[in-house]
């Protein structure tokens, strides 16, 4: 390439600077300190709260279902079960709430999270599960095979 | 053992103390104290048709309970859980809900929402497995506004390895108002027979 004047000789930048930075700066408007005024140190806290707020947005859903998961183990342990075996006894009736109706449920409608307990808990003394201690009327009266549920 | 499966497919409960539940119904066909329970399994003769008589009995009752209630509109508000687009909502009547990314009805349009999975009131609770009879509930609602998210960020960067890379998304969101949650009809009654439905499920 041939450079014919000196204006060209200069790396060309993008747009201009003027409006490059101030887009920047309309970001770092809320910083303290330099990172509010100064365009180094702004650009990069832009880039690093960018990025953030990128993996920010997955791990929410994460931190989201975690906070469902504490709030039903609470709810099931009231009524002395674990939430395995919660979950597991809902799964093998046939109930498939997931874990945010399940928290809603055990906030909002305490009976009829009870319920639920209760149904879950049968099961999973019907079923023999190791977690539950009481044994189920059914497996002494009739035998496992002789319970025909649907 | 049909009164078995009945009482798992409606679990209804009344007043606390006089509960009626599937695990009250179960547990009482203990016939002896937990404790004692190892070694003297089959030595007393149980009438077992008598308690399933007994079991059925109650389901009965419990269903005429609730349906006596609906029919004075006693019941109060309705609440239901669906399932919409993938994802379970708890709704009463009024509330708005949220559904993101591509969903075709459009403004104005009325729906009813067939997946209920558990609809309750003051007083009784049904638990869907895992869904309800179809025309058991039934949940009006109404789409209310189309509109697009906020502008969602993608930016990536890894240091010192000249890669950069920044795009912008904003995803569909549809706001759909719940008008009315009602009981169609009886618990635990005959359904009227249906004509071919529309239904995609």
């Amino acid at each position: 390439m041939v450079f014919l004047n000196l204006p060209l000789l200069v790396r060309a930048r993008g747009p201009d600077e003027f409006w490059r930075k101030r887009r920047i700066f309309k970001l770092a408007a809320h910083y303290r300190s330099r990172t509010r005024n100064v365009y180094s140190f702004a650009i990069r806290s832009v880039h690093r709260a960018l990025a953030y707020a990128t993996k920010g947005r997955k791990l929410k859903k994460l931190d989201m279902a975690q906070l469902w998961s504490t709030r039903v183990e609470a709810g099931c342990q009231q009524y002395g079960v674990g939430l395995e075996t919660f979950k597991e006894g809902l799964a093998r009736s046939d109930i498939l709430l997931n874990k945010k109706v399940l928290s809603d449920l055990a906030i909002w409608e305490p009976r009829s999270f009870e319920a639920l307990v209760k149904i879950s808990r049968e099961r999973a003394a019907v079923e023999g599960m190791p977690d539950i201690k009481r044994r189920s009327a059914f497996n002494q009266v009739y035998g496992l095979s002789n319970l025909k549920l649907d | 053992m049909s009164f078995l499966a009945q009482a798992v497919r409606q679990v209804l409960r009344q007043v606390p103390n006089r509960s009626l539940s599937l695990a009250g119904a179960m547990r009482s066909l203990s016939i002896s104290p937990a404790v004692g329970q190892q070694n003297k399994l089959a030595t007393e003769s149980v009438d077992i048709s008598a308690i399933a008589k007994d079991q059925q009995k109650e389901c009965q009752s419990i269903c005429e309970r609730i349906n006596r209630q609906v029919q004075k509109s006693e019941q109060g508000r309705l609440f239901a859980v669906v399932h919409l687009c993938g994802k379970q909502f708890k709704i009463t009547p009024g509330d708005v809900i949220l559904v993101e990314g591509y969903w075709p009805p459009t403004i104005g349009d009325e729906i009813s929402l067939d997946k209920v999975l558990l609809a309750g009131a003051r007083d009784f609770t049904l638990v869907g497995r895992p869904i309800l009879e179809p025309g058991l509930v039934s949940v009006k609602a109404t789409v209310v506004e189309k509109t697009l998210s906020h502008t969602k960020t993608h930016f990536r960067k890894k240091r010192r390895k000249q890669y950069m890379r920044i795009n912008f998304q904003r995803s569909p969101h549809t706001m759909v108002r719940i008008n009315s949650i009602e009981l169609a009809r009886p618990v635990d009654g005959e359904a009227p027979p249906s004509e071919p439905s529309k239904r995609l499920f």
